[in-house]
């Protein structure tokens, strides 16, 4: 009785039964536990990188690493939080601060991460990361050399930083350069520098595990990065130009995030495409995420693991879909580097210096949020700020106003994406009510008119 | 402890305490003389290319009192208090009237983020009256890459200063700026001597006056001013009471120095940009210009915002020793807690030397916010005295 309810609640739980979503999360534990087998078998070096760091170095190198804002969700999937909270304490150090990332320096506190309990289950988090050798940040804010380092001390591993710089010039349309005229889109010196960092990075790596990198690998690493990206690109721009959409954010978020931890592999190509051909064919079937489609909505933010269902509650009573999130455009739109072949260390230095711009800095992240709201005929923007990070701040009031003067309504709030305390779901879904009717309505008939 | 008479039978103290509390006189003065002010916000400006280019430079800094109104608009709450208030005296208009440009150094996350929200600022809202900005994009790891690569910034910072100057700055003019800053650092290490010496003579509540004066003078009237009040302080009494080292978050005004002296320690240093730390490290003018500033600012004592942990333990111990503090206090406020990263390691390293300490977090800007400071701070200088006994 209770799923019947739910399944009425919601006319998008067809899209729910995308077998790319659920391929994705049955193979990154496949993964771990082959990597996690591999590195103790072999007692080869294992990395862990912050988020920013070009994975792909390691992709070709063939060097196991996680990603540590990856391991964080793991973590919190396998309810850690709160234990890892305690030890954090217990360790002299303020819990609430950076608590995302540092799920793995808590990890490393952790006595009982290796042992197996009186029922036979792994303590740890998937019995634990392998003891890591290696720990490597950019330096993106403040705080990730404290933790990267600290990370370091306690697993006896070493410490690597990569350098970060600032962008002088932004121009608007970073969206069109990215691919193809990244030339164009940064400082020349940046780019120059970047370079230099990612050559050093190599040779400590080459001296660190005493393989040498090849250039051919790296080149078809990043290709299959390129291959991947595509086939986001081609799913986004096939979702936008869908009225309906046959998916929603809350199959595209979970699909594209956990395949894009394995990116530049085999694996994550196959998947994006499958993804792709799944969509296409929902799309070719005539199939409506939400079959009275009347307001199509954005979600600006992290996604709001606490509660997905959030995104499904407007559907049934307005016919308004969450159908844009970052997660797939900005695979669409900010990862693909072509002509590798020319220089696959400029190309991968291009991917990289920018990332973090492209959703944290004005004006780059307003200009895209416009370009992507004019191309998926968004009817409304809901936008989550972030409050605890500086390192997540954005500029909302710039982007907020940015988008209200094309003339898209924005609704802002200020919320904690893995914090159940500063979530009130009533509440959020009145908000958003009220912002529907008020706001979008009006404006959607205006437009109509 | 506030300010002893001793201090303000001083002519030099008094003058630089003058500077000091009213931080636009000198800004003005300089105008008046058809100078150019640079407001500097961050703490790794090199005043060496104001200087150099005939301009006078400023410390931006917040005024409690003021209403965030504007800043609220623009800014997410994880923008530390300080900050914030400073941000909103630049989008308000204050500086926009009071200074001529501002340079912006990248020593922190919240700096970057208000570089970037300022630049965005002036491009949707030319008509708000914010002066023209620059930014040094300084890196700080300690490798030859990153320091050929802060030769081009700096290089850049040079170029900028020539297009506001409207004229090309020679190396003699940056050595000569060199040379004058040197002989400013000198003379407040000459001061800190009667701090950190067997014999305490200026109090910490003092020697926040006469460092943080020079953020806003004319740097040799300063230097003059810090000559003449090291020597009439050899003749004030000597201090007593525990010696403590102050760590954390930068004190802009005095307002939390009087509560710990008057909880009856004495301040005998701190690793700050409003004390030690902005006058550590020379430029070396026997390089050349740009190498010397990049030298200065790249290799000074480490900062809390953009050092390793085991850095910071290594520092906070050589200066404590330095200081011969015998206890420690940390203190940070709420959203301005890079630092909290290093203490339970620099904790443990001071416990391991026996020195004491305690822990101030998430506290409220500006300092008459938290209400049970003053009763902690006693309680602590008893335990600290109970074991000096």
């Amino acid at each position: 009785m209770a799923e019947e309810r739910k399944e009425g609640a919601s006319k998008s739980s067809v899209v729910k039964k995308l077998k790319a979503t659920k391929a994705a999360s049955v193979y990154q534990k496949e993964w771990f536990f082959g990597m996690k087998e591999r590195v103790e078998r072999e007692g080869c070096d294992f990395a862990v990188l912050n988020a920013d760091v070009p994975m792909e170095v390691f992709r070709a190198m063939d060097i196991p690493f996680v990603v540590n804002q990856w391991w964080a969700a793991i973590c919190g999937a396998k309810r850690m939080t709160r234990k890892y909270f305690g030890l954090m304490q217990e360790n002299g150090y303020r819990p609430d601060l950076n608590s995302y990332d540092a799920q793995a320096l808590a990890e490393s506190f952790d006595p009982d991460d290796k042992k197996i309990d009186a029922e036979g289950n792994p303590m740890g988090p998937w019995g634990g990361l392998p003891r890591p050798t290696i720990s490597i940040t950019r330096l993106t804010g403040d705080v990730q050399s404290k933790i990267f380092g600290l990370l370091a001390e306690n697993y006896g591993a070493d410490l690597y930083v990569m350098e970060n710089t600032i962008a002088r010039t932004a121009p608007l349309n970073w969206y069109e350069l990215a691919a193809d005229r990244w030339e164009e889109l940064y400082d020349k010196d940046r780019i120059d520098l970047a370079v230099e960092e990612l050559k050093e990075l190599i040779r400590w790596l080459e001296m660190k595990t005493g393989k040498m990198m090849d250039i051919n690998r790296l080149e078809y690493v990043m290709n299959l990065i390129n291959e991947q990206e595509s086939y986001y690109k081609k799913t986004r721009d096939l979702i936008a130009s869908c009225h309906p959409v046959p998916v929603t954010v809350v199959d595209t978020i979970n699909a594209v995030m956990q395949a894009q931890w394995q990116r530049g592999t085999e694996w994550a190509v196959g998947h994006a495409k499958s993804l792709y051909e799944e969509v296409k064919a929902l799309a070719d079937a005539g199939v409506a995420a939400v079959p009275n489609e009347k307001l199509r909505l954005m979600w600006i933010g992290r996604g709001m693991w606490q509660d997905f269902a959030f995104y499904q509650r407007f559907e049934e009573k307005y016919g308004a879909v969450f159908m844009w999130s970052m997660y797939l455009a900005m695979g669409a739109d900010a990862y693909i580097r072509n002509h590798v072949e020319e220089d696959p260390l400029r190309a991968l230095a291009a991917r990289f210096i920018g990332m973090e711009d492209f959703l944290h800095m004005p004006p780059w992240n307003s200009s895209w949020f416009i370009q992507q709201a004019r191309q998926n005929d968004i009817d409304g923007v809901v936008y989550m700020i972030p409050d605890n990070d500086i390192q997540a701040v954005e500029g909302s009031y710039f982007i907020k106003k940015a988008l209200e003067d094309a003339g898209i309504p924005v609704l802002a709030f200020h919320g904690d994406p893995v914090n159940p305390r500063k979530w009130n779901a009533e509440t959020m879904t009145a908000l958003v009510d009220e912002f529907i009717e008020t706001r979008v309505i009006p404006a959607n008939e205006k437009k109509k008119k | 402890m506030s300010i002893r008479s001793c201090a303000l039978e001083s002519q030099a103290f008094l003058a630089l305490k003058d500077a000091y509390e009213h931080r636009e006189k000198g800004a003005a003065a300089a105008r008046k003389k058809g100078m150019k002010v640079v407001g500097e916000l961050g703490f790794d400006v090199p005043d060496e290319l104001v200087l150099a280019a005939g301009m006078f430079p400023v410390r931006i800094y917040a005024d409690p009192e003021k209403s965030l109104e504007e800043t609220d608009k623009y800014l997410e709450y994880s923008f530390e208090p300080v900050v914030r208030a400073q941000f909103e005296k630049i989008i308000d208009g204050t500086y926009g009237d009071q200074i001529d440009y501002l340079a912006i150094s990248n020593s922190t996350d919240v700096i970057i983020r208000i570089f970037l929200y300022l630049r965005e600022l002036k491009r949707v809202e030319p008509e708000k009256n914010v002066p023209p900005i620059t930014f040094i994009d300084w890196l700080f790891t300690r490798h030859r890459l990153h320091q050929v690569r802060d030769e081009f910034v700096i290089g850049l910072f040079k170029k900028q200063m020539e297009e506001w100057a409207g004229r090309e700055i020679t190396d003699e003019e940056i050595r000569k700026a060199g040379a004058i800053l040197n002989e400013n650092r000198q003379a407040l290490r000459d001061m800190a001597a009667l701090r950190h010496g067997t014999e305490v003579r200026i109090s910490g509540t003092e020697a926040m006056v006469i460092i943080g004066a020079g953020f806003f003078m004319d740097k040799e009237e300063h230097t003059a001013l810090v000559r003449q009040v090291t020597l009439d302080a050899a003749s004030w009494p000597v201090l007593t009471g525990p010696r403590v080292f102050y760590t954390g978050a930068a004190q802009e005004d005095n307002s939390l120095y009087d509560k710990i002296e008057a909880a009856g320690f004495v301040i005998v240093g701190e690793d700050t940009d409003w004390g030690d730390r902005s006058y550590d490290r020379d430029y070396n003018m026997d390089y050349d210009p740009i190498r010397a500033i990049v030298d200065r600012y790249m290799l000074r004592e480490f900062s809390a915002k953009k050092a390793f942990v085991s850095q910071r333990v290594e520092a906070l111990d050589r200066e404590v020793n330095a200081a011969g503090a015998e206890a420690v206090i940390f203190y940070t406020n709420q959203y301005d807690e890079v630092a909290t990263w290093d203490m339970p390691k620099q904790r443990k390293s001071l416990e391991a030397r026996g020195i004491k300490h305690i822990t101030f977090g998430r506290m409220q800007w500006p300092v008459s916010k938290n209400e049970d400071l003053d009763a902690k701070l006693a309680e602590f200088a008893q335990a600290v005295k109970g074991g000096a006994e």
